[in-house]
């Protein structure tokens, strides 16, 4: 705690100059007691129906992408392109763990719930940034993990928060006290499974993915009972039949150099690698209430950069996958990239919005965008594909295969777009991604499957010395052209939200917090956050007690919550870098 | 952990013998076991010598899977194999918890100079060790602490890594071998430089 106390005084001391506002610390706490309840939590029981009307709730946030579609597109207009200059610090909340922060908060009836690297839970007053209750995750010896122990985020349904964990369990915790209620083993962390990713909540089902796509897992998407915790389905995104059509050429038509003859001759000399071909899922599933699917995108095969002992597609990695919401069946899928070797997989959320198709007709479609750094737009009915936008990033040398002393060829292995959800404005036909610019060489070296271990098949490598940066790009996805781009000096993770005051919000990894015109991509309000770090969090915004709040929980290694109220009687408050 | 008293304690050991079938071990077998530890790794967790491993406070998970991969031949050790052949799977864990929470001790390492240590930064940033390593480089469950290691192990290791000669993380050998072998010893003495007394990050246990 010693190294903790000194941040919190540098992060509270940052914000008490900036607003003279309260600050919240998280207090002494016992270490061996999982949950330290201040207070119970003044949280109502969450129902279906409130669920399923989170797209037009303007009260709470009740989903990590805000509705079932994953839009982030929050309806208010309190906050808007001319007053979103006026917004100021409200309270900043420091956690006790000083790690990355990827978490969004979800917010009911001015109760949020945060969550931090290392699996714990806070419940916040939204209004004042005091602590309710903390919830430790008690972890096991064994936890396997590749990019960080990030969590994503809480799940809510009726009385509970549901949190899956790195040593691969999914906890479900009482709302008002943050006590486990009960706790379901989802698959063996020695093997390689862990949960980063935040649940989602829906017809009293759990559901869920995992991560391991660089430790030979087969992955997954299952369903749990929300009450129980017993598994109700199980979908497997690697099927038995791995081995698909043989594509030459990815889904924008370039040619990815495969030698299907020799893949095929390693197909009859090794069989179909289906049992250790990854395949994780790190992000929530939109959901199409009405049709009772399901979509979600599944990532790289394993292992990430040898495609020697993995012949074949490798079905269902870097695909778009829809399957039936009460039984996980499968009902479509479309692949962006067969056999990939560069680690440039599907991992942002998909979002479910009417989009238009090739005949200028409007029809229900789900969109998503890739770490080739391209949006993808799909038929909703059959998940084929529409069309896909201009690259957002640079895509020289695509597809160049890896070699062993390391071939070059943009987009880095980060994309592109990586976990980052997007937002869209479906008034303006606009989607908004965060993109990265960071040159690698893709190494490739072949070794059998090790058992749980780390099982790259090579390496990526930032090039020392080469430039990197990010953007925030704005497409049409009815056309696929981009509307606007705004260069940010440093590469960007974390995601992105839209609201129907006009605006954009997202973070940059120099601690900028910034809020963006949806049309034109001007920068209207800015925001230091105070963190350097190159991980960004999506920002999530609700209403409290009739006054709209916008929060992003800031970036790693500075591990606060920082709120910001658009109170027009105070002045606003910015620092200058 | 491992200084529960009275009933409690009674009741915890029912409660593994029940689990693990008869072959639990007792707080006092840990220790007698660590002892054969203690000849090489050290009483007071200074090793022996600086091609032995600190295995005070190492990450649980860590230990665990070395002491399961000496005892299944994927990482070799002549002097490890032999001590690990009989153990349980829980004595593993238990071995593994027991240094685990002890406190890993200054081995007394120079900070490397500011030269080396921008090419060890350079070589770890273009192959991502934070990535699973963490920002101080104290890793996290099955993932290493490197911070605070002897430089020579440490150097040897990523050799060995790097020729195959330790097989138990290809991973770790792909990540190597697309290292330059020129900027290993800086790497080693950067991280054998570092020396974090607290456990930074994750909060408390």
């Amino acid at each position: 705690m010693g190294s903790c106390k000194t941040a919190a005084t540098i992060v509270g001391a940052l914000a008490f100059s900036l607003a003279g506002t309260t600050l919240a610390l998280a207090g002494a706490e016992t270490e061996t007691v999982a949950t330290t309840t201040t207070r119970e939590a003044p949280v109502p029981s969450v129902s279906q129906d409130m669920l399923s009307g989170a797209a037009t709730d303007t009260k709470n946030n009740l989903h990590t992408n805000l509705n079932y579609e994953q839009t982030r597109y929050y309806q208010g207009k309190q906050i808007n392109k001319s007053n979103v200059g006026k917004l100021r610090p409200a309270w900043i909340f420091q956690t006790e763990v000083v790690e990355s922060l990827e978490t969004t908060p979800i917010v009911v009836d001015g109760v949020m719930y945060v969550t931090t690297s290392f699996n714990h839970v806070y419940a916040i007053d939204a209004k004042t940034g005091e602590q309710f209750w903390h919830y430790k995750h008690k972890m096991g010896p064994v936890t396997t993990y590749c990019c960080g122990p990030n969590n994503r985020g809480v799940a809510i349904y009726k009385d509970k928060v549901y949190m899956g964990t790195l040593d691969a369990k999914l906890v479900a915790l009482d709302a008002k006290t943050g006590s486990l209620v009960w706790e379901t083993q989802i698959a063996d962390p020695e093997l390689g499974y862990s949960e980063t990713m935040a649940p989602t909540a829906v017809d009293g089902k759990i559901l869920i993915g995992t991560n391991g796509g660089e430790y030979g897992i087969r992955g997954f998407v299952r369903a749990y009972d929300a009450e129980t915790g017993k598994q109700v389905w199980n979908f497997h995104t690697i099927p038995e039949n791995s081995v698909g059509v043989w594509a030459t050429h990815d889904a924008t038509g370039k040619d990815m150099h495969r030698d299907i003859e020799a893949e095929k001759a390693a197909l009859k000399k090794l069989g179909d690698p289906y049992k250790t071909l990854g395949g994780g899922v790190w992000q929530n599933p939109a959901v199409d209430l009405e049709k009772k699917r399901i979509y979600f995108v599944v990532g790289n095969p394993s292992p990430d950069l040898d495609g020697s002992i993995r012949p074949g597609d490798n079905l269902y990695t870097d695909s778009l996958v829809a399957v039936d919401l009460n039984t996980g069946e499968y009902v479509c899928h479309f692949q962006y990239i067969a056999h990939d070797v560069w680690d440039l997989d599907s991992v942002s959320p998909p979002i479910l919005v009417d989009v238009k198709n090739k005949d200028g007709k409007t029809v229900p479609g789900v969109i998503h965008a890739g770490k080739t750094g391209n949006v993808y737009v799909h038929n909703r009915d059959d998940c084929s594909l529409i069309r896909f936008s201009e690259a957002m990033v640079d895509q020289t040398g695509m597809w160049t295969l890896p070699t062993p002393e390391g071939a070059k060829m943009l987009p880095g292995a980060n994309g592109g777009v990586e976990w980052s959800p997007m937002a869209v404005n479906p008034d303006l036909g606009l989607s908004y991604a965060v993109n990265l610019h960071q040159p690698m060489t893709y190494h490739v070296e072949s070794s059998p499957y090790p058992g749980g271990k780390l099982w790259l098949g090579g390496a990526f490598k930032v090039i020392p010395g080469s430039e990197q940066f990010g953007n925030v790009t704005a497409v049409d996805y009815n056309t696929g052209k981009i509307k606007w781009q705004k260069k940010t000096p440093l590469p960007m993770m974390g995601g992105a939200l839209a609201t129907a005051g006009g605006l954009v919000f997202t973070g940059e990894g120099d601690g900028w917090f910034r809020a963006y015109d949806a049309e034109s991509g001007d920068v209207l309000w800015s925001f230091f956050a105070g963190a350097a770090s190159t991980h960004h969090l999506p920002p999530t915004r609700w209403t409290a007690r009739s006054t709209s709040w916008s929060v992003r929980v800031v970036t790693p290694r500075s591990t606060s919550s920082v709120a910001t109220t658009s109170s027009p009687s105070r002045p606003t408050d910015r620092v200058s870098a | 952990m491992f200084r529960i008293s009275g009933w409690a304690s009674i009741a915890v050991l029912f409660a593994s013998a029940l689990v693990i079938g008869g072959s639990a071990i007792a707080a006092d077998d840990i220790e007698q076991k660590a002892q054969i530890c203690a000849t090489c790794h050290g009483a007071d967790g200074v090793p022996i010598n600086n091609t032995t491993p600190v295995i005070w406070g190492q990450d649980e998970g860590y230990l665990y899977l070395q002491l399961r991969d000496f005892q299944k031949g994927t990482r070799k050790s002549p002097l490890m194999e032999p001590i690990v052949a009989d153990l349980e799977k829980q004595d593993m864990y238990d071995l593994a918890a027991y240094f685990t929470n002890k406190k890993w001790p200054n081995l007394g390492q120079p900070s490397a100079p500011s030269d080396v240590a921008a090419k060890a930064e350079s070589a770890a940033k273009s192959i991502g060790c934070r990535g699973c390593h963490l920002d101080h480089f104290q890793g996290d469950g099955t993932t290493a602490r490197l911070a605070g290691q002897w430089q020579e192990y440490l150097l040897s290791q990523m050799l060995a890594f790097r020729d195959g000669s330790r097989g138990n993380n290809p991973g770790m050998s792909d990540l190597m071998k697309a290292t330059p072998k020129e900027d290993l010893e800086p790497l080693s003495k950067y991280l054998a430089g570092l020396q974090v007394d607290q456990y930074i990050g994750r909060g408390g246990r």
